[in-house]
């Protein structure tokens, strides 16, 4: 009994969710866009997330180099490190990273700001004033995270890079110029675009988790944090379902 | 509002360096991979491409030219292969120019080489056919080694039947001639220096065997195909009884030369007679040439062994510690 | 049943009469199993405030989110200003709800703003267009009007709770709407900043000529602001009369209320 219980919620949270992404495709993406809002937005959630993005992607660099050093000095091919590095972030560890990152950081913060904002009428405040909260709310902060999020890839893709550049210098020495040449010689296309477009969704799920975690957050400040705590944990899910969806995709379409 | 313009302005910046860096990225990317230069097409014939795929580098006298752009199969022992060439290399490439496969570094990606020809012919022109040139590959080698290995085998298991008929014939007792024991001696001689090498190199292989089998160094990772050390192992015991028979070999002809010296010395023996026939000995004569051309050839055979470049740096590491003990020693 | 027992002081009776700015009729509600509004009626008519009393729980919020479209009723129609609420595209209610103006009961203040732009959040949402010397100058306006003008430009974690629930009360003011609901406006105040908001209810009321209900179980702001007063009681209309004669009621259910 109990476990039909929570097939059933799990099915209607499912289905919620689906209605909800649908309502930003309907309602959000009509216009009297707010582009000031959306705006500031991308400032809060690109910008002011850069520092944090820069640092785990600096550090997530220069420990991989690390760690992989060993296992490529065994098999004697030490001098493939720029190559494998590069690959592995471009293709998996940046986008990912980036985006769990992201996830924690923004999933929980529009969590509990739309959930505060729920709890204490803000939105109902909104609505009364002839405002649609959900464009206001929801349609600015999905569209902020899709777009931001892929910004945030390429610039902690390039500080993972340099972070790899100095953890193979730890070591041995190599020009600059050399390091990313090796990177870039072993890059195609099908490495990066697909990593590329991911980031897209990712943002997209973190967005619209975060959003809709807070807007349908229950009262008290409990639900508050409820609100925020399962918004980072279904986003960072999400985000490896899609990463799951992306490579099977890309290997069907022989991308890879 | 001051306050939003500055935001605004931050935002600006963040996203053109995020789209800076992605602009960068696809051009790098592209550099390499000629989607933005422009360029043409030719195309050569392969029967085998050794894994050869689409994308691979192309290499015109070892500078970056162009990409693999297409494989395609035409007949069972036929493939053909469109290469995209750079416009730049153009006008370097001539009609007689060679492909030939190959691979970056010891263990890295195939890559085609165009390789220039020293006589004058016309510049190739798109959909050109270039002649394709039949690669070495290390798994071909080893396995000419192998072969080679074999024959020494074989030359010197006819050799000791040689010298055993020799010696049981007993004719040689009747050579006047000297110059067959000199012959017999350079042969000796060759027979010494063979062996020597032959050892060397078994020790030699041996130990890389066993650092093979605990899959060390470059050739470690090569090798550690279980079969294919297997193989070598084979390779490596054959050559231990060429050696070993050459050995036996050497102590017969040793005892043999010093027979036959002893003889000449004092002119006498039972068998004169016998070998007053010339066509005997001119038998003889061409079995020891065969002998020393056979030896030349296992010499040769190592020498070559010695140079190959997997080996190479092996033997220069023997000859240091070689050259260390003989220092200690004095 | 509302008309009948209609005892209402009016100060401009043949006016009002005529043209009742909110009338809900026969509204049901339910959420779940719980059945909120049965068969709920009231009328307001111009320049009135109208005070619904009842219970926490009783479906007084619910009613007042029903008149303003925030919420649907099942059933029964909510006319404000001759116009069906429920049956309104969100362009049309969005024009409606310009001339309502909604104080909550937590006062809803957006706290990533400060005080200005939570007042001038309406001005420039409802897509008026006015200019920011207009904007500057109701802002100011309505600051005066509950006499906080000094904090134009500070965050409203800054302010008190007395000053927030005015601060709250200039932004619904702010349009000059025709009805203001409130929604418990005393409530999680001290009894000497209560009366202070009454006073203000009372004032602005005056001053702009608005009609309103006032959702509230304190007694002394009933007794303060009604015109007339309703008593919500398992989701019906259970009596309506002036406060006098609720005061001198022997009904049980009444009497609770000024225990």
């Amino acid at each position: 009994m109990a476990l039909t219980g929570s097939i059933r919620e799990f099915f209607d949270e499912t289905g919620s969710v689906a209605r909800f992404t649908g309502r930003f495709f309907s309602t959000g993406m009509k216009p009297r866009f707010e582009i000031k809002e959306l705006l500031s937005q991308c400032y809060i959630i690109g910008y002011k997330s850069l520092p944090l993005v820069a640092l785990t992607g600096f550090i997530m660099g220069l420990v991989l180099t690390m760690q992989l050093r060993p296992s490529l000095v065994d098999y004697g091919v030490e001098s493939q490190l720029p190559v494998m590095v590069g690959i592995a972030i471009v293709r998996e560890i940046g986008p990912v990273i980036t985006a769990l990152i992201f996830a924690g950081k923004i999933a929980s913060s529009i969590g509990a700001e739309l959930g505060s904002m729920k709890v204490t009428e803000q939105i109902d405040a909104m609505e009364v004033s002839g405002t649609n909260p959900f464009k206001y709310l929801v349609a600015t902060r999905v569209l902020a995270t899709t777009l931001m999020l892929p910004v945030l890839t390429m610039m902690g893709d390039a500080i993972s890079l340099f972070g790899a550049y100095i953890g193979v210098n730890i070591r041995s020495v190599t020009s600059f110029h050399l390091f990313f040449t090796q990177v870039f010689h072993s890059l195609s296309f099908g490495d990066f675009s697909p990593a590329f477009i991911k980031t897209f969704f990712f943002g997209f799920a973190v967005g619209m988790i975060g959003c809709y975690k807070g807007y349908n957050s229950s009262k008290g400040t409990r639900g508050v944090g409820n609100s925020a705590n399962s918004a980072v944990v279904l986003a960072s899910v999400l985000i490896f379902i899609i990463d799951l969806l992306a490579v099977q995709l890309t290997d069907l379409l022989g991308l890879n | 509002m001051a306050n939003q313009g500055g935001n605004n302005i931050k935002l600006g910046v963040f996203v053109l360096a995020g789209l800076f860096v992605l602009i960068l990225s696809f051009y790098m990317i592209g550099k390499n991979h000629n989607l933005f230069g422009s360029d043409f097409r030719i195309k050569a014939r392969f029967s085998n491409l050794n894994g050869l795929m689409e994308g691979n580098n192309v290499l015109f006298a070892g500078i970056q030219a162009g990409t693999v752009k297409s494989i395609e199969l035409i007949n069972d022992t036929t493939i053909e292969v469109t290469l995209l060439i750079d416009n730049k290399v153009r006008s370097y490439i001539h009609k007689n120019a060679v492909a030939a496969i190959g691979t970056e570094g010891l263990m890295g990606n195939k890559i085609v080489n165009i390789l220039p020809s020293k006589t004058i012919s016309p510049k190739v022109e798109e959909g050109d056919l270039l002649a394709a040139q039949k690669m070495v590959n290390t798994d071909e080698m080893l396995q000419t080694l192998s072969k080679t290995n074999n024959n020494i085998a074989i030359i010197s298991d006819a050799i000791k039947g040689t010298v055993l008929r020799i010696n049981s014939s007993a004719l040689l007792d009747l050579l006047n001639d000297k110059s067959i024991g000199v012959s017999l001696k350079s042969s000796l001689k060759n027979i010494n220096k063979a062996t020597a090498n032959a050892n060397e190199i078994t020790y030699g292989l041996n130990n890389m065997v066993t650092q093979i089998k605990k899959g060390k160094g470059g050739a470690g990772v090569l090798l550690s195909d279980t079969a294919f050390a297997g193989n070598l192992q084979d390779a490596v015991l054959k050559i231990k009884l060429a050696s070993g028979n050459a050995n036996k070999l050497t102590l017969q002809l040793n005892s043999l030369v010093g027979n036959l010296n002893q003889e000449l010395i004092h002119g006498k023996g039972p068998l004169n007679t016998l070998l007053r026939d010339s066509v005997m000995a001119n038998n003889l004569k061409g079995s020891m040439d065969n002998i020393q051309k056979g030896t030349d050839g296992f010499n040769q055979n190592m020498e070559a062994l010695k140079h190959n470049f997997l080996f190479r740096g092996y033997f220069k590491n023997l000859e240091k510690a070689q050259k260390k003990k003989n220092a200690v020693s004095q | 049943m509302a008309t009948a027992t209609n005892t209402v002081s009016k100060d401009v009776p043949d006016n009002s009469k005529d043209s009742p700015v909110i009338v809900v009729e026969h509204v049901y509600k339910q959420f779940g199993s719980n059945l909120v509004l049965r068969d709920f009626n009231l009328v307001v008519n111009k320049e009135e405030n109208v005070v619904v009393l009842g219970k926490s729980g009783s479906g007084k919020s619910v009613l007042i989110k029903c008149i303003i479209g925030l919420l649907k009723p099942d059933s029964g129609n909510i006319m404000v200003f001759g116009e069906n609420v429920s049956e309104l595209n969100h362009d049309d209610l969005d024009k409606i709800r310009t001339k309502i103006g909604f104080l909550f009961q937590g006062n809803a203040l957006y706290d990533s703003m400060t005080v200005r732009e939570n007042l001038e959040f309406p001005l420039r949402r409802h897509w008026i267009g006015y200019s920011q010397k207009q904007v500057d100058a109701l802002v100011i306006e309505a600051l005066e009007n509950v006499g906080l003008a000094h904090t134009v430009n500070m965050m409203p974690e800054e302010l008190s709770g007395g000053m927030l629930k005015r601060v709250a009360l200039a932004r619904t003011m702010i349009l000059k709407p025709d009805v203001i609901l409130y929604d418990e406006p005393t409530t999680g105040l001290d009894p000497v900043t209560a009366r202070e908001i009454d006073n203000l209810i009372i004032k602005l009321q005056k001053k702009y000529h608005t009609s309103s209900i006032i959702i509230t179980h304190d007694m002394h702001c009933v007794k303060n602001t009604a015109d007339r007063v309703a008593l919500l009681l398992d989701g019906k209309c259970y009596s309506e009369g002036k406060y006098e004669d609720f005061e001198n009621s022997t009904d049980k259910n009444i009497k609770q209320f000024f225990e």
